[in-house]
């Protein structure tokens, strides 16, 4: 497995296109969690949270299937809405190696493509396990 | 309603199953195979399939909108993963939840949420702000 450093901290990755939050979307994560489909529930957002970090870490070498996660965060100023669109982009604000095991905290931006406010940050800690632990 | 400071809500329990996690992992798009393939997850040195952290942190979201209403917005919420919520095939396993306010700061409450699996802790340090 790769061997990082704490020079990838200030890595930054955006995304190159905007995703649409479709009423779909929000009504089909909330089924998932036995919500009223009619609020956008709190972490919704982690759904675009995990496309991002599937896209970014793998170019730098994690091993997407020995991630855990460690802690999560969530700032909104506004609630996700059905038919906002969203551009995102995140970056890598520490990391640590402890006894082989990778600690990598991310912070997301989303923001809304249609007037540029930043609707909501999130805050991922994943943990890649090493091969002995 | 009106709320103070170290009001204790009514504890939420939740049942989860393997299908369960079938139905989170599409919704989110997270579909790491540790929360779905028992054999790739001993495969990793984990005791069996676990619920996904943020399917736990999703229900403890949904406790605290059934203690104070859907349509009240959390504009904070976070947490750590503690323990892992292991989930062994045809079981359900039960995830409960209990909340405390911890502050007020203006139209805004602070609550401290705890979230046990068989007596366990399996998140930490969880808490929210809801707007009221």
């Amino acid at each position: 497995m790769a061997v990082h450093g704490p020079d990838l901290v200030g890595r930054r990755f955006s995304s190159n296109h905007t995703r649409s939050v479709t009423a779909e979307a929000i009504s089909t994560f909330a089924a998932a969690i036995g919500a009223d489909s009619r609020f956008t529930p709190p972490t919704f957002l982690i759904s675009f949270s995990v496309a991002a970090a599937e896209e970014f870490l793998p170019t730098i070498g994690f091993d997407w299937t020995r991630v855990v996660h460690g802690d999560q965060r969530f700032v909104h100023h506004r609630d996700v809405r059905a038919g906002d669109e969203l551009s995102y982009s995140s970056e890598i604000e520490s990391y640590k190696n402890l006894a082989g095991n990778e600690f990598v905290s991310i912070r997301t931006d989303f923001i809304s493509a249609l007037d540029g406010e930043n609707i909501s940050s999130t805050w991922s800690t994943l943990v890649f396990r090493g091969e002995q632990s | 309603m009106s709320w103070s400071v170290g009001h204790e809500f009514t504890e939420k329990t939740f049942r989860v199953n393997r299908s369960d996690l079938k139905q989170y992992a599409d919704a989110s798009g997270d579909q790491n195979p540790i929360h779905q393939d028992e054999a790739f997850a001993q495969s990793v040195g984990l005791p069996n399939v676990i619920a996904h952290g943020m399917y736990t942190m999703a229900l403890a979201g949904e406790a605290i909108r059934n203690w104070f209403g859907s349509e009240k917005s959390l504009t904070e919420f976070s947490t750590r993963f503690a323990k892992p919520v292991v989930v062994p095939a045809g079981e359900d396993v039960l995830l409960t939840f209990t909340g405390k306010i911890s502050a007020i700061e203006g139209d805004q409450v602070i609550i401290d949420v705890t979230a046990t699996c068989n007596g366990v802790k399996v998140l930490t340090q969880t808490k929210a702000r809801v707007r009221l």
